[in-house]
């Protein structure tokens, strides 16, 4: 799914340069969200069973609970 | 996206996108948290959703034509209003996040469980890039058309349950109750503040806020509360309270056993479909939302083109954030009511101060 996206972003990014390269916020504003998808998309590609946000939570507060 | 909205359009889309929890989230929260009176919880949301209701059109009223982030700038200054459009931009991604999770869960548990979820979030990306082209009109416009007909078919459901109403779920409740009810109301409370969303919008209100316009808002309100409480009468009268705590979607299994006459059965998939519809438009209203923030934080012309990038972020975050049904609760239970409280009600109350403050000099102004 990765390479799609990448694709999909390429294709985006052609298709809207006129907008995307007219200021250099909207170009770094791409850039940083595209890298913070494919950075994300990265990580579960290689590792995709970590453990999830929620459940580290639930885990912190269960030891936080215990400790009282 | 610069069209002109009205107020009904708004209190039905806060109606729509208040559906899917009421069905799903609500039940479940309120018979785990106060048993069988947690029917009577959406009582006690009055004394802050009217309020909240209240705020916000004092706010549309003082500001006219102008949107959040502009409110927010008048009142507290434009760093502090970006520092705060920030947090509203961490909030609307755990948002978004948790309902693209909270979608493809419900569609494995009801119609599709060998599916996997990454092909239910496709499809919802997919749908939502294309109703986004249409513009936020077309999402209102679409709210607004599907909100009558579902009404009338929750209602159609209802009078068909009416004899499998069981008073023993239901009676007795004593006041040794209420304190446990009221603690219980946060998850109601929390659903009912997604009205915020008119503060979002409120630049394509129009100049000045009419009688009728106000008493639509007031309506939608009232409305969202007697709709959660008639939902859980009926979930806790026919599947029981203890049962209702332990499902994931309790009002699905409780439609089940309800048929038209012993002729027609199986509304339970209607159920699902009415629940995937809100979600959708949950989806998308929040992906709105999400951009405008965007647009507001770093004082962009146009923010279509970061459509794409979030999208890959919303998808993959979701992974990230819970994958179970498990997970997804304990989520919605810590996370999701508590920043839903902080975000639609405790910055609103704040902003609604400051603005009673300055009144004076904000009347000389406008």
């Amino acid at each position: 799914m990765i390479y799609i996206f990448g694709g999909l972003l390429l294709i985006s990014f052609i298709k809207q340069k006129d907008v995307i390269l007219n200021k250099k916020r909207n170009l770094v504003l791409f850039l940083l969200l595209s890298v913070c998808g494919i950075a994300l998309g990265t990580v579960h590609m290689i590792s995709p069973y970590i453990p999830s946000i929620a459940y580290s939570l639930e885990g912190i507060l269960r030891t936080l609970l215990v400790n009282r | 996206m610069n069209e002109q909205l009205s107020m009904r359009q708004i209190v039905f889309m806060y109606l729509f996108i208040s559906l899917s929890p009421v069905l799903r989230q609500i039940p479940t929260a309120l018979a785990d948290e106060s048993g069988r009176s947690g029917y009577l919880s959406p009582f006690w949301s009055v004394f802050l959703i009217l309020p909240l209701a209240s705020i916000i059109i004092l706010l549309i009223k003082s500001f006219p034509s102008l949107n959040l982030y502009e409110i927010m700038v008048h009142l507290i200054g434009k760093v502090f209003a970006k520092l705060i459009i920030t947090l509203y931009l961490v909030w609307i991604i755990v948002f978004l996040t948790a309902k693209m999770n909270i979608y493809s869960l419900t569609l494995q548990f009801t119609l599709m469980p060998k599916t996997r979820s990454d092909f239910f979030m496709q499809i919802m990306l997919i749908l939502v890039f294309y109703a986004l082209l249409r513009g936020s009109k077309t999402i209102f416009r679409f709210s607004e058309f599907s909100l009558g007909p579902i009404l009338l078919l929750i209602g159609i459901l209802f009078a068909c349950a009416i004899t499998r109403l069981r008073t023993d779920y239901l009676l007795p409740v004593s006041t040794i109750n209420l304190p446990s009810t009221i603690k219980a109301s946060t998850s109601v409370i929390a659903v009912g503040g997604n009205m915020i969303i008119a503060l979002f919008f409120a630049d394509k209100l129009g100049i000045s806020l009419t009688k009728k316009q106000v008493k639509k808002f007031w309506f939608g309100a009232i409305f969202f509360i007697i709709f959660s409480f008639v939902i859980t009468v009926f979930t806790f009268g026919i599947t029981g309270a203890g049962l209702t705590a332990r499902l994931p979607f309790p009002f699905y299994i409780t439609v089940k056993s309800i048929s038209f006459f012993n002729i027609f059965e199986r509304f339970e998939v209607i159920v699902t479909l009415i629940c995937i519809l809100s979600d959708f438009i949950t989806i998308c209203i929040s992906f709105i939302i999400l951009m405008k923030l965007i647009q507001w934080l770093f004082g962009l012309e146009q923010v279509w083109f970061c459509f794409l990038p979030l999208a890959i972020i919303v998808y993959y975050f979701s992974y990230f954030l819970s994958s179970t049904q498990f997970e997804f609760n304990f989520l919605y239970r810590y996370i999701i009511v508590n920043m839903n409280l902080l975000f639609q009600y405790i910055i609103p109350f704040l902003l609604g101060l400051i603005c009673l403050l300055k009144r004076k000099y904000i009347k000389k102004q406008y």
